[in-house]
C-alpha cells in the first residue's frame, strides 16, 4: 500500500501545517515591532510588557479563570453521575436523559447562547457572572458525560464483581474500585470542562453583563478597536505555552494505569 | 448490565437509578430543554418595537422563513455547510487513514500534534488568520506571484476566506471521530479484498470507507451542524456574501430589537438540526446492529476534544 | 502528584474561588462604578485620576452601537450605572423607565453646558441626561491610495477605493448618508425616499468589502482599506498618529449626533455616578478629554480652553457651506420596522 501511504503522508503533513501556521505567524508577530504585522520591523518584548501593564485584559482574565474554576467541578460531578447512569441503567428515562446529554453536542453554539439569554430574562434571573457560570455547566457536562461513558465501555467489570465476592458493599466499590480506575477519565472530563469553559466566546457573549468581561469577549473586542493589537498575540504566545504545559501535565496524569 | 443479584434489592436498584440520573437530568431539564421551549414559545410572540417581547400570538415570525432574503441566507448557510463538511471529510479520511496505519508510537504524537492548536484560544487562532491573509501579507503576496489572486484583490471578506477558517475550525472534529474508527477497523480486510482482485484505489472506498461509516456519519454530522449556526467566522472574515444564519440571529437579537423573529429563526435551524441528529442515530444503530466488526462503542463515538462549537 | 492531594488542592482552589464569588462588592473592598459606553470614547488617565481622588474603581463595558446598547439593557443586563446612548436613544430609554433623574444639585458644574446645544437634544432641560460629546460622520481615505480626493459622498463609488473601502454597519448612518447624498432627511419616513436609499447603498455596496463599526479605524490605519466611513472622533485619533490618512466632510450633509450621560435605574451607586459626571464636566476635565478622544464636549469653559489647532483639524471642523446641511438622528418611533426592512434588503442584496 506504498503509493496509498504517500499520498495520505502528504495530506498529513499538510493539514498539520496547515493547523500550525497561523500559530507560528501569531508567535512570530508577538516579537515583531511592527503594529499591523503584514512586514517584519524589529524584534521587540514590549508586547510583553505592554500586556502585563493592561489591566483590562488582566482582569478579564482573573474573570475567565475564576467562571472556569467553579464551572469544572460541577459540570464534571453532574456529567460523572450523567456517565453511571446512562451506562448502568437502560430503561425509558435512560433514553430520554441520554437524548438530552446528547443534543448539546448537535447544537450550534448560538442557540444554547440565545436560548438561555431568553431563559434568564424571562425568568428574571437577569445575566451577569452566575448566568455565565449555569451556561458553561450546562454545555459541559454533555462533553463530561461522553468522555466518561466512553471510559466506562472499556472498563473491567470483572474488577466489580470481584470485589463484590469477597464482601464490598456498593459503596466501596464504587469509592475503593471504580473511582480510583476511572480517575483518568474523570481528570480527562474535568479538564476537558475547563478548557471549554475558558474559550467560551458565543454563549457567554450572549449573556455576559456588566463587569463580567471574559478573556474572550475582551479579545473579540480589542480585536475591533484596539490600537495595539499585538497585544493579543503576546498573551496567545503565552496562553499556547500555558496550554502546552496544560496538556503535557493531563498526559502524564492519564498515562494508563500499571496493572497488578 | 447490572444484574440484581437479591430480588429484593429490586426498587433499591430503582431509587440508585434515579439518584444517578436526577442531579444531571434535572439541571439538563431546567437549563437546556425548557429553554429550548423558551424559544419555541416565544417564536409564536409578536414584536414590540421598544424592545422585547410583546403581548400577542402571532405565525407572522414563522413567515420570515419565506422572505427572500432568508431563504437566500438559508441557502447559502445550506451550501457554506455542505462545503465545509465535504473538504473536512476529504481532508480528514487520508488523516484518518495515515494515523490509523502508524505505529502506536506515532499515533499518540499525530494525536496531539493534531489537537495542539485547538487547545489555544479560538478567537486568536481567526484573528491569526486575518493577519496571515492580510493584504500585504506574505500568503496575499505569494498568491498575487502565483496569479491566483488579481493585483487589486484580497484574499480576505469572501466566501473563499469563511470556507478557509471554517475548514480549520472544524476539521479536528472530523478527524477525531474517523480516527477512533479507523483505530477499530480490521485492516486485513483490505488485504482480503486486494486478494480478491481488488484494486487499491477500489478496496479503500469500497471496503475502508463503508468500514468506517459510523465514523463519517459522526463527523458529517458534526462539522456539518456546528457550521450551520456559525455566525462568527463570517462577522470576522467574511464580506457582504458571506452572512449566514447565525447573523441574521445575532442581529435580530442582540440589536434590531426582534427577540421573536430570531426566536423563529434559531428554532427552525434547532429543529433542522435535531431532525439530523436523529435520522444519523437511527441509521447508526441499524449498523451496530448489523455489522459485528464494529463494537457497541461506535454507538458512542467518543468526541475526545470539541471546544468552539460556533 | 497523588490523587488525594489534587484533589484537596482543587477544593481548596474551588472554595477561595467562591468566597471571592460571594463577597459583596458594595460592602466589602471600593466601590466599583459600572459604566456603558462607546469603546476609545474617554481618556483613560482621567478615568484613573476619578478612581484615585474618590476611591473606587471604574469599570467601562463597551458598545459599537446604540441598538445593541438598548437591546441589552432591555434584555436584563442589570448593575450598570452609567450609559451613554446618543440622544435620540435617550428618549425612547426614558419612555421605557430606565432611566433615573439627575439631581441637579449633586452636579453643579452643568452649568458648563452650553445652552446652544443643549436646546438640540431631546432632554433640553437636562432632567434625565447630561451631554457628553457631539460628533459626526465622515470618510477617510489613504492620501498614497486617493488622488484628488472630493468632499462627497460619491467618493464611494469611484474605481480607485473599489474592493478597499467599509461604510458604517449601523442602519441610521449608513441610509443617512445616502438619503444625504440624495437631498433628503435622514429622519424621513416617506418609503419613496428609503427606496432610493436603499438602491444607492446598494450600488455603493458594490464597492465595499463589509460593513463594519470599529475595525475601520485599523483598517484604514494599516493601509487595508482606502476609504472608510466612520465616526470623527475616531479618525481624529488615526489622523493624529498617522498623516498618510486624511479627511473628507461631505458637502451633501453629515449625521451628527449627541450622546449622553445617563444614569441608570438599575445602578447601584447613584451618588457615585453624579460625581462621575460631575468630574467630566469640569473644564480642564473636559478639555483634556476631548482632545485626546476627538470629540467636541458642549461645555463652554472647556471650549475656551482648547487650542484653536484642535478647532482646526479635519476631522473636527465642519467647513460652514456643510454646516447648514447637517442634521441630528431621532427616533423613529412606530416607522422602525420601516427602515429596518430597508436595511435588511441591503444586507440581502
Amino acid at each position: 500500500m506504498t503509493p496509498r501511504r504517500t499520498f495520505s503522508g502528504t495530506v498529513t503533513a499538510l493539514v498539520l501545517l496547515f493547523f500550525h501556521a497561523p500559530l507560528i505567524v501569531l508567535v512570530a508577530n508577538s516579537f515583531n515591532a511592527s503594529r499591523f504585522g503584514g512586514t517584519w520591523e524589529g524584534f521587540t518584548l514590549h508586547w510583553y510588557t505592554d500586556l502585563a501593564a493592561n489591566r483590562e485584559v488582566l482582569e478579564a482574565f482573573g474573570r475567565t479563570l475564576k467562571i472556569a474554576l467553579l464551572a469544572t467541578p460541577a459540570a464534571t460531578l453532574l456529567g460523572t453521575l450523567a456517565a453511571f447512569a446512562l451506562h448502568r441503567h437502560h430503561s425509558r428515562l435512560q433514553s430520554a436523559h441520554l437524548v438530552c446529554v446528547q443534543l448539546p453536542l448537535v447544537l450550534p453554539e448560538i442557540l444554547m447562547g440565545f436560548s438561555l439569554l431568553l431563559f434568564f430574562i424571562a425568568t428574571g434571573w437577569g445575566l451577569g457572572i452566575t448566568a455565565i457560570w449555569a451556561a458553561h455547566v450546562t454545555f459541559c457536562i454533555s462533553f463530561v458525560a461522553m468522555i466518561i461513558l466512553a471510559r466506562l465501555q472499556d472498563f473491567d467489570f470483572t474488577l466489580v464483581d470481584a470485589a463484590r465476592d469477597l464482601g464490598a458493599s456498593a459503596w466501596q466499590v464504587a469509592w475503593r474500585v471504580l473511582l480510583p480506575l476511572l480517575w483518568p477519565g474523570i481528570l480527562a472530563g474535568a479538564l476537558m470542562a475547563f478548557t471549554l469553559s475558558i474559550d467560551d466566546f458565543v454563549i457567554t457573549f450572549f449573556v455576559s453583563g456588566p463587569g463580567t468581561t471574559t478573556l474572550p469577549v475582551q479579545i473579540y473586542s480589542m480585536m475591533k478597536t484596539s490600537r495595539s493589537l499585538p497585544v493579543i498575540n503576546a498573551l496567545s504566545a503565552l496562553l499556547l505555552f500555558g496550554t502546552i504545559l496544560l496538556v503535557a501535565t493531563s498526559q502524564w496524569l492519564t498515562r494508563p494505569p500499571r496493572r497488578p | 448490565m447490572e444484574k440484581s443479584r437479591n430480588p429484593r434489592s429490586a426498587p433499591a436498584i430503582r431509587t440508585t437509578e434515579w439518584w444517578l440520573t436526577l442531579p444531571s437530568f434535572g439541571w439538563l431539564l431546567v437549563f437546556f430543554v425548557i429553554p429550548a421551549l423558551i424559544i419555541l414559545v416565544i417564536s409564536f410572540r409578536t414584536p414590540d418595537v421598544t424592545g422585547g417581547i410583546g403581548s400577542g400570538w402571532t405565525w407572522g415570525n414563522w413567515s420570515a422563513w419565506l422572505h427572500a432574503d432568508v431563504r437566500v441566507l438559508t441557502l447559502r448557510t445550506l451550501w457554506v455547510s455542505a462545503e465545509t463538511t465535504a473538504v473536512c471529510l476529504a481532508l480528514a479520511i487520508p488523516v484518518a487513514w495515515f494515523m490509523a496505519r502508524c505505529s502506536v508510537a506515532w499515533r499518540g504524537t499525530l494525536l496531539l500534534l493534531v489537537i495542539l492548536p485547538f487547545w489555544t484560544n479560538f478567537l486568536i487562532r481567526v484573528f491569526a488568520w486575518k493577519v496571515l491573509l492580510n493584504q500585504d501579507g506574505l500568503a496575499a503576496r505569494l498568491a498575487r506571484a502565483l496569479h491566483i489572486i488579481g493585483d487589486g484583490d484580497t484574499l480576505l471578506y469572501h466566501p473563499g476566506a469563511v470556507l478557509l477558517v471554517l475548514v480549520y475550525t472544524h476539521l479536528p472534529f472530523a478527524i477525531l471521530p474517523l480516527y477512533a474508527a479507523a483505530e477499530k477497523f480490521d485492516f486485513s480486510l483490505l488485504d482480503a479484498a486486494r486478494d480478491l482482485g481488488a484494486s487499491a484505489p477500489r478496496a479503500f472506498f469500497s471496503v475502508f470507507v463503508p468500514g468506517i461509516g459510523a465514523g463519517v456519519g459522526a463527523a458529517a454530522l458534526m462539522v456539518f451542524v456546528a457550521t450551520l449556526g456559525n455566525y462568527l467566522i463570517p462577522e470576522i472574515v467574511g464580506g457582504h456574501e458571506s452572512d449566514m444564519l447565525g447573523n441574521r440571529i445575532a442581529q435580530r437579537a442582540l440589536s434590531d430589537r426582534n427577540l421573536p423573529e430570531a426566536a423563529a429563526l434559531a428554532s427552525g435551524l434547532a429543529l433542522a438540526a435535531v431532525v439530523l441528529a436523529a435520522a444519523l442515530w437511527k441509521w447508526q444503530r441499524r449498523q451496530v446492529r448489523t455489522h459485528a466488526t464494529n463494537g457497541p462503542a461506535e454507538a458512542n463515538p467518543a468526541r475526545h476534544l470539541q471546544s468552539e462549537n460556533s | 502528584m497523588n490523587k488525594r492531594k489534587f484533589l484537596r488542592s482543587l477544593a481548596a482552589t474551588t472554595a477561595i474561588a467562591s468566597c471571592d464569588r460571594h463577597a459583596d462588592p458594595a460592602r466589602s473592598g471600593p466601590a466599583t462604578l459600572q459604566i456603558y459606553m462607546w469603546a476609545d470614547y474617554i481618556k483613560p488617565a482621567l478615568v484613573q485620576q476619578f478612581e484615585l481622588q474618590n476611591k473606587c474603581r471604574v469599570v467601562i463595558d463597551t458598545f459599537d452601537s446604540n441598538e445593541a446598547m438598548y437591546a441589552k439593557l432591555k434584555a436584563g443586563a442589570t448593575g450598570f450605572d452609567i450609559a451613554l446612548p446618543s440622544s435620540y436613544m435617550v428618549k425612547l430609554m426614558k419612555e421605557q423607565d430606565l432611566l433615573s433623574q439627575i439631581d441637579r444639585v449633586m452636579v453643579p458644574n452643568l452649568v458648563n453646558i452650553s445652552a446652544d446645544v443643549a436646546s438640540k437634544v431631546h432632554d433640553k432641560m437636562m432632567t434625565h441626561s447630561v451631554p457628553y460629546a457631539v460628533g459626526h460622520t465622515v470618510l477617510a481615505y489613504r492620501k498614497d491610495k486617493l488622488p484628488k480626493p472630493e468632499p462627497t459622498w460619491a467618493t464611494l463609488e469611484r474605481p480607485e477605493v473599489k474592493g478597499r473601502c467599509t461604510l458604517l454597519n449601523d442602519m441610521r448612518e449608513t441610509l443617512g448618508a445616502a438619503l444625504k447624498h440624495l437631498g433628503h432627511s435622514i429622519n424621513t419616513r416617506d418609503d419613496q425616499h428609503l427606496a432610493a436609499a436603499r438602491d444607492l447603498v446598494l450600488r455603493w455596496k458594490k464597492s465595499t468589502v463589509k460593513f463594519d463599526n470599529e475595525a475601520y479605524k485599523t483598517g484604514i490605519d494599516s493601509g487595508e482599506f482606502s476609504l472608510v466611513h466612520g465616526y470623527s472622533g475616531d479618525l481624529f485619533q488615526v489622523v493624529s498618529d498617522n498623516d498618510k490618512v486624511g479627511i473628507l466632510v461631505p458637502q451633501e450633509g453629515i449625521v451628527m449626533s449627541c450622546d449622553e450621560f445617563v444614569i441608570l435605574r438599575q445602578g447601584q451607586n447613584p451618588l457615585l455616578a453624579h460625581q462621575f459626571i460631575n468630574f467630566m464636566l469640569e473644564a480642564n476635565i473636559s478639555a483634556e478629554n476631548m482632545q485626546e478622544i476627538g470629540y467636541l464636549s458642549p461645555n463652554k469653559p472647556a471650549l475656551d480652553l482648547v487650542s484653536r489647532d484642535f478647532f482646526d483639524h479635519p476631522a473636527i471642523r465642519i467647513p460652514d457651506e456643510v454646516k447648514a446641511k447637517v442634521e441630528v438622528i431621532e427616533d423613529l418611533g412606530p416607522d422602525l420596522p420601516k427602515w429596518t426592512k430597508a436595511w435588511d434588503e441591503v444586507k440581502a442584496g
